[in-house]
């Protein structure tokens, strides 16, 4: 048994395509573990194997080759997948239902016992912000709201770990910050989160841990700070640097061997932009 | 066990409400039903069959055609609509095992077409029930015999009849497990209910000791692959006439039937569990 969430071991998965059935791989020898209590992000461009490889985790799908283990147990049995909770890609849920109903039905189905089934509904509506519309019918949710709605499921029965593929995807920045809070406070609670997303910035602000993919293969792993960090370049940044204070600086820099690589005015992001100016005028 | 029927009825009871919702099963329970009581408009065209005989026989046609076209037809779609919407990823991604995702699926579509034949047959019943009271009454006056009509003989029909629409659900279900798409389940599940309907052919042939061996062996091989659905088809008898019909005879075709249905099932899961979803 290992400590980690989920571990892969040497993990590869081929699709048979065609009349001929040629061969697709679509997960080439991933290997990787997710730490316990952390947010990890795996990423990489459409076709790259995170869908494919979080199905197999979930048994979803049948590896053609090597080991995972989730939460202890050597396959997604159904007492792992009841620890487990997961949001898929552009989910669609039955229209006629409410999004009360539906997080009822999924609680149910995930083994929430009926006494306490009112009460673990009305917190992870609370947690994802759809209590307001948790009435209405699914068929009239936007896409930020189903996506509320699709986490809403993810979490009711309280799982140790939660999966969620691409849940910003069709969300409007606005809701996808939201998105990110609420990732951020089931961290908070303990949870491991596993989070596919294209949303680089937002997986670097809410990740502990990042997993590259390409092509089917692991090509980067690690902890964000240390993926991101260039050990071989430094910023200072100086207020009131006038010309002859920078032609100083940089001629005491080179007599200690160091050279003065770029000189830029330091941005924010186009994000950090937006969430200050839409805040403002929605505040006002 | 108790947690698996608490799943299966779940997932039951959200595939009924899907397909109840279903424009197509109101098209055709209003089309069977219309069926069922112009029986009586047609009436003059009985063929020299007694009347009651020939609107029942109108209404079971109703709801063999109909209900056929509603068991293979829905159940497709209510299956393929789950993986092409890929509801199903998230119902599979819970504790939720093969088998109990497709007796949800099963038991849903089960008690959607149990209103269907039902409802037809409470219409098919109060539309002889209502010709039966006249024409006896014009036997009494004309000193002829009155035509029989078994109010007991038509339940255990519609059991029948419900009975058959599960084993077409089952098979169906069977054939969808393994296909890429609906329209593969559809066509090959409404070949299988034909080649269902003809298999007493392939029974009747082999009673006979003709042919070479491996024809024989075909033949065995499909009458025993395929349920009898032809059987099911006692109707007229059961309700016109229900004394000529043996008293353990509905039992024989409905165990034969339940036999087909859990077997088609236990394929089918076997089937659904190689699928990657």
């Amino acid at each position: 048994m290992t400590s980690a969430a989920i571990s892969v071991r040497h993990l590869t998965k081929d699709f048979r395509v065609g009349l001929r059935g040629l061969k697709l791989r679509a997960v080439d020898d991933l290997t990787l573990e997710v730490p316990r209590g952390q947010v990890y992000g795996l990423l990489g461009p459409n076709g790259c194997g995170k869908s494919t490889t979080l199905k197999i985790i979930l048994g979803l799908v049948t590896a053609t080759a090597g080991e995972i283990s989730i939460l202890g147990q050597t396959y997604a049995t159904a007492e792992a997948r009841r620890r487990t909770g997961f949001l898929p890609e552009a989910p669609y849920f039955h229209k006629f239902l409410s999004g009360r109903e539906l997080v009822r039905y999924c609680a149910r189905l995930s083994g929430v016992a009926p006494t306490q089934l009112d009460q673990a509904v009305e917190e992870a509506l609370t947690l994802t912000a759809m209590t307001e519309a948790a009435g209405r019918p699914i068929g009239t949710y936007s896409k930020g709201m189903l996506q509320r709605i699709g986490l809403a499921q993810a979490i009711v029965h309280d799982p140790e770990l939660v999966i969620l593929d691409e849940p910003t995807a069709g969300v409007d920045p606005v809701g996808s910050v939201a998105i990110g809070r609420m990732i951020q406070e089931m961290r908070s609670r303990g949870k491991t989160i596993v989070l596919c997303s294209h949303l680089l910035g937002q997986v670097e602000q809410v990740c502990d841990r990042v997993a590259i993919m390409d092509r089917g293969k692991l090509v980067l792993e690690g902890r964000v700070e240390e993926v991101l960090s260039r050990r071989d370049r430094h910023v200072i940044t100086v207020e009131s640097l006038t010309p002859a204070a920078r032609a100083a600086a940089e001629a005491a820099l080179a007599a200690h061997g160091a050279k003065v690589t770029s000189v830029t005015h330091p941005r924010r992001s186009l994000e950090d932009l937006f969430q200050e100016l839409v805040k403002g005028s929605r505040d006002a | 066990m108790k947690a698996f029927m608490q799943r299966t009825t779940w997932i039951t009871w959200v595939t009924f409400l899907e397909a109840i919702r279903q424009r197509f099963f109101a098209f055709l329970i209003v089309l069977g039903g219309a069926m069922v009581l112009s029986s009586v408009a047609f009436r003059f065209m009985d063929f020299g069959h007694g009347e009651l005989k020939f609107v029942a026989d109108f209404g079971f046609g109703g709801m063999f055609l109909f209900g056929s076209v509603l068991g293979v037809v829905m159940t497709a779609q209510l299956f393929f609509s789950e993986i092409d919407n890929r509801t199903a990823l998230t119902l599979l991604a819970k504790p939720v095992s093969r088998a109990e995702f497709l007796l949800g699926k099963f038991f849903g579509t089960w008690l959607v077409l149990a209103i269907f034949v039902f409802v037809l047959s409470g219409l098919l019943g109060a539309v002889l029930w209502s010709r039966s009271i006249e024409l006896n009454e014009l036997a009494e006056k004309m000193g002829r015999l009155a035509p029989e009509f078994s109010p007991g003989g038509l339940v255990a029909f519609a059991l029948l009849q419900w009975l058959r629409l599960g084993v077409v659900i089952a098979i169906v279900l069977t054939i969808a497990s393994g296909a890429r798409t609906f329209l593969y389940a559809v066509v090959v599940g409404a070949l299988a209910v034909v080649a269902g309907q003809l298999q007493w052919i392939a029974q009747d042939v082999l009673l006979k000791p003709e042919g070479s061996v491996w024809y024989r062996g075909v033949l065995w091989v499909t009458s025993r692959l395929l349920p009898n659905l032809e059987q099911f088809n006692i109707g007229d008898a059961l309700v016109l006439d229900p004394t000529s019909v043996p008293a353990n005879a509905v039992v024989q075709v409905a165990i034969s039937g339940l036999i087909y249905m859990v077997a088609f099932l236990m394929l089918g899961t076997a089937l659904f569990r190689r699928r990657e979803i």
